[in-house]
């Protein structure tokens, strides 16, 4: 695979008026990562996923996919992409394996044992009428028509919406299989902790603005701190409260927990000062780098 | 154009058109078993002239004015309008509100051969029920005891069938240029309709006579198939008419947004 980006956007703008839609979208996911799209509904993620289809057109900016024009050369990125839309819908009267076999001959026919092997990796059943499958089991089948022609890159909105446990976990697995091979995923989730599990950078977007690309791991740096600090006896949490940094303090019976950004060393010395039985730093979630951001966002 | 796309329209129509032209069949032989006993009644009222006009001139004396007045001027047609009409405003804006086409078109298949594809699978429903108005008028006409002739009958299939492209080619340009079922279905329908009231009345009042070249309708059976044959002007009307139609659905649906 080449060094060029799976997907590049540039200025990438979609204007619905009323302050909707898409603005001034910079992105550059790279080839063989799992790139996690994240934002509230509204935000703009299934607008850009459309924009780079084709299936919408750019007020102003550009895409490129694959290193091939998202206006121009749109039918050979269809090729070479796996797509679930968000709201999957598919003919209600015909049955998955009649649906599927549909979708695979608009790619000029795909291998019948992949989609065999995805089918019974998902438990998917292929028989019955759409109309009559669960939310759950319609997704199944969004993902094995995403998945079986092998693309190179997959473009997946919400594709956890509505798969039990099991399944999300035979999904992660398969992203993680798919990105070892060199292939690339981009996601979307508003659910935060489901991208948590499986993707090397994220981008958060809010009311159509990008407002941040990162790895994880340095969202989490930059993220407020959580300690978990137990004391031997009640401390009064107003003790830390203007400390450097802190930014939140609860107290529930002798425990406190300090919320700060940047260095801990303020907090620890002042709880040097008590008889401290323990201190448990508490793990940051996506959730509460997500909410931060937002929070400077909106500010 | 995609024959996969295609294959799969018809799929999804096959049972209403089946039904549609089985029901054809057997009313044209019910009209047919009728004639009759309606010749020799009804036959001879006095009918005003513009409740003939609607009828298709009302001649129930013969078995040609009573199938042109029962069948070619209000039954097939309708039939013909309803299944076009129904079908190719599924077809692109009924499966865009359902939200289907944002997987299809997700898929390497341009939207030019898509339309077409989804034209073709049209027409080919048409030609299925023109196919039946066919059998179903020789059928009944040869209950009734005869009187029309094979070619005659052929004709006026011949007529409804491009009477029935361009009907449906223009639900499939509404569609393809709104991405609005109810809008494609409700202005292909009204068009039609007032076509066909246009067609019957404009005759009767001097000064809009004229009004009824531009009605689908007349090009259909203005030149009435039943007695005079095929009607070659009406044929190349409706024929350029359903392919510039067909066209402008291409065009608009290439150049919007989808509505997702």
């Amino acid at each position: 695979m080449s060094g060029e980006p799976a997907i590049a956007a540039s200025a990438l703008s979609k204007d619905y008026g009323s302050g909707r839609g898409l603005f001034e979208l910079d992105l550059e996911v790279r080839p063989g990562e799992i790139f996690g799209f994240l934002g509230p509904n509204g935000a703009g993620k299934s607008t850009t996923m459309r924009l780079l289809l084709d299936l919408i057109r750019p007020t102003s900016g550009s895409a490129r996919v694959l290193g091939l024009d998202t206006r121009r050369e749109s039918i050979e990125i269809r090729r070479r992409i796996g797509f679930l839309p968000g709201d999957l819908a598919l003919y209600p009267k015909l049955s998955g394996r009649v649906v599927l076999d549909h979708l695979a001959q608009l790619r000029g026919g795909v291998d019948r044992r992949v989609r065999d092997s995805l089918a019974e990796r998902f438990g998917a059943d292929l028989d019955r009428p759409v109309r009559q499958l669960s939310t759950g089991n319609r997704q199944k089948l969004g993902l094995i028509q995403a998945f079986m022609h092998e693309p190179e890159l997959l473009i997946l909105d919400e594709p956890i919406a509505g798969l039990d446990p099991l399944v999300q976990q035979s999904f992660h697995t398969l992203l993680r299989e798919v990105s070892a091979q060199g292939r690339t995923v981009f996601l979307s989730s508003h659910t935060l902790s489901e991208v948590e599990r499986v993707t090397d950078r994220l981008a958060i977007l809010r009311q159509g603005r990008l407002v941040v690309v990162d790895s994880l791991e340095n969202l989490r740096r930059v993220a407020v701190q959580r300690l978990e600090i137990e004391f031997a006896e009640h401390v009064d949490a107003g003790e830390f409260r203007g400390l450097p940094g802190v930014k939140e303090v609860d107290a529930v019976g002798r425990t406190v927990t300090i919320g700060f950004e940047g260095s801990a060393d303020a907090v620890v010395k002042a709880a040097a000062a008590h008889e401290v039985r323990a201190i448990r730093p508490r793990e940051e979630d996506l959730e509460d780098i997500f909410l931060s951001y937002y929070r400077k966002s909106a500010e | 154009m995609s024959l996969s796309v295609t294959r799969l329209t018809l799929r999804l129509r096959l049972t209403s058109t089946v039904s549609a032209a089985v029901g054809l069949v057997v009313v044209m032989l019910v009209v047919g078993a009728l004639f009759p006993a309606v010749g020799d009644t009804i036959g001879k009222l006095d009918i005003p002239t513009s409740v003939a006009n609607l009828l298709g001139g009302a001649d129930y004396g013969t078995i040609t004015g009573w199938f042109r007045s029962e069948i070619a001027v209000i039954y097939a047609p309708l039939v013909i309008g309803a299944l076009a009409i129904t079908g190719a405003s599924t077809a692109i804006a009924g499966e865009e509100e359902e939200r289907i086409l944002a997987l299809v078109l997700a898929h390497p298949i341009r939207r030019s051969r898509l339309v077409v594809a989804k034209a073709a699978a049209i027409a080919v429903i048409v030609l299925i029920i023109g196919f039946a108005v066919w059998v179903g008028l020789i059928a009944g006409v040869a209950v009734g005891g005869g009187g029309i002739t094979v070619a005659h009958i052929t004709a006026l299939a011949v007529q409804l069938v491009f009477f029935g492209f361009a009907v449906g080619a223009l639900a499939l340009a509404l569609g393809a240029g709104t991405g609005r079922r109810s809008l494609a279905a409700g202005g292909a329908a009204a068009i039609a309709i007032v076509g066909w009231l246009v067609n019957s009345f404009a005759p009767l009042v001097s000064g809009i006579a004229w009004l009824r070249y531009v009605s689908l309708f007349y090009y259909y059976a203005g030149h009435d198939p039943l007695t005079r044959g095929i009607g070659a002007t009406g044929i190349v009307v409706l024929g350029i008419v359903a392919l510039a139609l067909t066209a402008a659905a291409v065009v608009s649906f290439e150049r919007r947004d989808l509505r997702v």
